[in-house]
């Protein structure tokens, strides 16, 4: 259709166009579930190659193993961490701190940044500062908890925590002073309380892009607790993945870092229901998309 | 429907049905059979929800059938088979006016000097000369409509699809717009099908109105409009108007949903 061809003589014939039903047209369903068989089957199979790939290079000499183990050698490891407790001690407190973190900082960034999204004057106060130190990097103010809170796990909460707050923040900043004129001005045509008018309008309003927000803060916050652990931490998953690469034990770092990977698709994956069973109203994005 | 066989043939539309798949199916279409005419100005009015528009984007191929086919006559290589005029949102708001309008052109092989000179005059034509160089968000939304019209009119489409292209509209600028439309395409032969909802609206404009039942849309009638062009917008005043639109009020209500 709409196609104007190259040729410019006009056809000596006319030509039949026929918009006629494709496959996909006629059995729809079948189509359906053929696309969803083909994604699962590229999802698994995909990375199965792909270590598959790794795996025969590894034997074959075409890597080096000492930098790239093959990733069997990798799982025997693991699984050996997993039975003397090594791995599933680190993971439970990498969760932990990290569970903490984002929760905290998450509410606190979700009420700060509503707030400075309905008040303007809290938003005029508080934008320059808070952009300003937003782009301030987290691990750079690790040193100064340390001084304040000890060697512990209270400054690695604290990073987290913070890194969630702001992207917490500005998601629902920006969210709330997004909400659609018209919404607003339906409740106050029904006279909505204040009360009313934030949990019946506001929140839900602003919840597809808080899920957003969360999804980003998550993989986020993976990364700050894993960076913290490395550098002042002598627990947790990141601890162990940097003691590994110490003493060169790179099948023990290996088996770490898949172990990061898991923890990050996990959550992610976890926040991603949460969405759709919060949102049923919500946009595609939130949906599986083929 | 029954084939004027004096007439030469522009689309068919032959045993068309379509279902949306979902929680629930939906069917849309339900068996249609229609044709268009070349030069005629079909109009196709029928309640909401009762498949027109997916009809019509099923001219500009942007949907298929679930059965049937349509099949539309190609005459010339150099000019698109179809272009559509949508309700909203089809006006690229981070082109200025003349870019929005050139699109039309994109895949044409006319040269650069020969394509500005068309989308001028074409803005010319719907009097946004002045606003070649504007943003849509400058516009108002009869304006919208018009650089809309333009960039499907600059390539000289054989088929013109209109999916209720002024329902967004006020009363008034949807009346002038439908006023200019008479005279840009109304009254120069070319061949539209234009959805609508609005009675008036498809006899101002139509040679041949298509009545479409509830979902699942069939064609129920096909009636003729019998006043000559061209027309002119006081047409809306005489008796003879009212009546048309009183008849296919009464094939419409014989037709619907119960459930209004």
């Amino acid at each position: 259709m709409n196609v104007i061809q190259k040729s410019r003589t006009a056809t000596p014939n006319p030509v039949k166009v026929v918009i006629e039903p494709r496959v996909t047209d006629r059995d729809p369903d079948k189509y359906e579930r053929r696309l969803k068989r083909q994604n699962t089957i590229l999802a698994v199979a995909t990375p199965i190659v792909l270590i598959l790939l790794w795996e025969l290079a590894a034997r074959g000499g075409i890597i080096d193993v000492r930098f790239f183990p093959p990733p069997s050698s990798i799982a025997v490891t693991g699984w050996e961490l997993v039975e003397n407790g090594m791995l599933p001690t680190a993971l439970l407190v990498t969760i932990r701190t990290l569970l903490i973190g984002l929760v905290v900082g998450n509410v606190v960034g979700t009420v700060v940044g509503m707030a400075m999204g309905l008040v303007r004057p809290l938003r005029a106060a508080f934008d320059p500062l808070l952009s300003g130190l937003y782009t301030v990097p987290k691990l750079a103010v690790l040193p100064l908890f340390m001084l304040l809170l000890g060697l512990g796990e209270p400054p690695r909460i604290v990073v987290v925590a913070i890194g969630s707050f702001f992207i917490a923040w500005i998601t629902m900043l920006e969210a709330t002073m997004g909400v659609a004129h018209g919404y607003l001005e339906t409740a106050e045509s029904l006279e909505l309380t204040r009360g009313q008018r934030l949990r019946r309008v506001l929140v839900p309003a602003v919840l597809p892009e808080y899920f957003v927000g969360l999804r980003i803060a998550v993989g986020n916050a993976v990364l700050l607790i894993v960076g913290v652990e490395f550098v002042m931490s002598s627990e947790g998953i990141g601890s162990l993945i940097w003691r590994s690469w110490q003493i060169f034990a790179t099948e023990r770092m290996y088996a770490g870092i898949v172990c990061v990977g898991l923890l990050g698709y996990v959550l992610t994956k976890l926040v991603t229901i949460a969405a759709r069973v919060a949102v049923p109203w919500g946009p595609k994005s939130m949906k599986r998309r083929r | 429907m029954v084939e004027n066989a004096a007439r030469p043939v522009k689309a068919v539309i032959r045993n068309v049905s379509k279902v949306y798949r979902g929680r629930t199916d939906v069917p849309a279409l339900d068996t249609v059979d229609a044709v268009v005419y070349e030069g005629e100005f079909l109009t196709i009015v029928g309640p909401s929800g009762c498949g027109k528009s997916t009809l019509l984007r099923m001219l500009d191929g942007l949907q298929r059938p679930s059965e049937g086919a349509v099949e539309i006559t190609k005459a010339s290589s150099d000019r698109p088979l179809t272009s559509m005029v949508f309700q909203d949102y089809s006006v690229y708001p981070w082109m200025s006016v003349f870019d929005n309008v050139a699109l039309g052109l994109a895949r044409s092989t006319l040269s650069k000097a020969e394509k500005a000179e068309r989308v001028r005059e074409w803005l010319d034509r719907m009097d946004l000369g002045k606003f070649e160089s504007a943003y849509p968000m400058e516009l108002s939304g009869g304006m919208l409509q018009r650089v809309a019209i333009a960039r499907a009119l600059v390539a000289e489409p054989e088929i013109l699809l209109m999916d209720e292209p002024f329902a967004a509209l006020d009363a008034q600028l949807r009346r002038r717009l439908q006023e200019e439309l008479l005279e840009i395409v109304g009254n120069t032969g070319r061949t539209v099908v234009f959805v609508t909802h609005s009675l008036e609206e498809a006899i101002l404009l139509g040679d041949r109105i298509l009545v479409m039942s509830a979902r699942p849309g069939r064609i129920v009638d096909s009636v003729d409009v019998p006043f000559p062009r061209p027309r002119d917008p006081e047409l809306r005043t005489s008796p003879g108007f009212r009546d048309l639109e009183e008849r296919l009020w009464t094939i419409l209500k014989d037709h619907a949903d119960h459930r209004v």
